[in-house]
């Protein structure tokens, strides 16, 4: 008896066509989903310009310390006062102990705030600091 | 008798779109930068009760800034701007000097003055080292100082050491 394979008379093929439509399905989705861990300001405050800029290679030791108008300051997510900031920037620098702190002052602040920022963090030896500003064009 | 052939079905190959829109993404991926932070970079001194040693008038130039944003250097007031183009020949001067006679800036502010004119008054001590430490490997290694090779950057930073001393800003009655 001869045995023969049964082979199915019609085309056999993957229709590719809707493949790109399925990528771009899938970035779209991704695109959507992903949130870059964006700390939601509770302050407002403008840069200042510089010249003499440096980049921060390594944004992962990078912690902010926001300086809004009016004086109020943001560590994290929530509004703290001067005194407080030994205490959280301590704990940062024991998870990460060469954490870079990256001041985003308003210009319109005050230096004697800033001046009382700078003490507190050198109480809690950060003494690493970075005053944010943008390219002067 | 003159009919138009009928045409045969005409479609584009899609079977690549597939690695075009992969390509694109990829792309995408590598070419985006997201969000490069920027900024002067200052080392704060440790906090001691120890008092500073005592440093000879000359290696010091002391920036004071008041309350209005004037700008007085070793005395004699300037304009902000000016901060640069008096330092350089100071730094400059002091190249050839042993370590410990490099030049000192200090700035000092109020508690009043306004954060914007600290950052300008920064910038521009700043940018006097850097372009002292510019003009220096340009006119000995005939190359920018970022261009240099690590070992010869030391040199060059052994020779123009960026030394601002932050003064704490006095009490405003």
């Amino acid at each position: 008896m001869k045995f023969e394979k049964k082979r199915a008379s019609s085309k056999t093929e993957i229709p590719t066509s809707s493949m790109p439509d399925i990528i771009f399905m899938l970035l779209l989705f991704f695109m959507v989903t992903t949130t870059m861990r964006e700390v939601e300001l509770l302050v407002e405050f403008k840069l200042p310009d510089a010249e003499a800029l440096e980049k921060i290679e390594n944004k992962r030791l990078v912690s902010y310390i926001w300086v809004g108008k009016g004086g109020k300051i943001q560590i994290n997510d929530s509004i703290v006062e001067v005194d407080d900031i030994q205490v959280i920037m301590y704990g940062k620098r024991q998870a990460l102990p060469s954490v870079i702190v990256s001041l985003r002052v308003d210009v319109g602040a005050r230096m004697g705030l800033v001046t009382d920022i700078q003490q507190e963090l050198r109480k809690a030896y950060c003494l690493r600091i970075n005053y944010s500003a943008n390219i002067k064009i | 008798m003159l009919r138009k052939k009928r045409s045969l079905e005409a479609n584009i190959p899609s079977s690549s779109m597939a690695d075009i829109a992969f390509l694109l993404l990829i792309f995408f991926l590598v070419a985006t930068v997201i969000d490069v932070d920027t900024g002067i970079g200052m080392t704060l001194p440790e906090l001691s009760d120890v008092d500073p040693p005592p440093v000879s008038k000359d290696r010091m130039a002391a920036v004071l800034i008041n309350e209005n944003n004037d700008v007085l250097l070793d005395g004699k007031p300037i304009s902000l701007f000016q901060i640069k183009s008096t330092l350089k020949p100071r730094i400059i001067s002091k190249i050839e000097l042993p370590k410990k006679k490099k030049l000192i800036v200090s700035l000092k502010t109020d508690r009043k003055t306004a954060y914007h004119a600290y950052i300008s008054a920064l910038d521009q001590i700043k940018m006097a080292f850097f372009e002292v430490r510019d003009e220096y490997s340009n006119s000995k290694f005939g190359m920018k100082y970022r261009d240099l090779s690590d070992e010869i950057k030391k040199q060059v930073k052994d020779a123009i050491p960026i030394i601002i001393s932050l003064a704490e800003p006095e009490a405003v009655k």
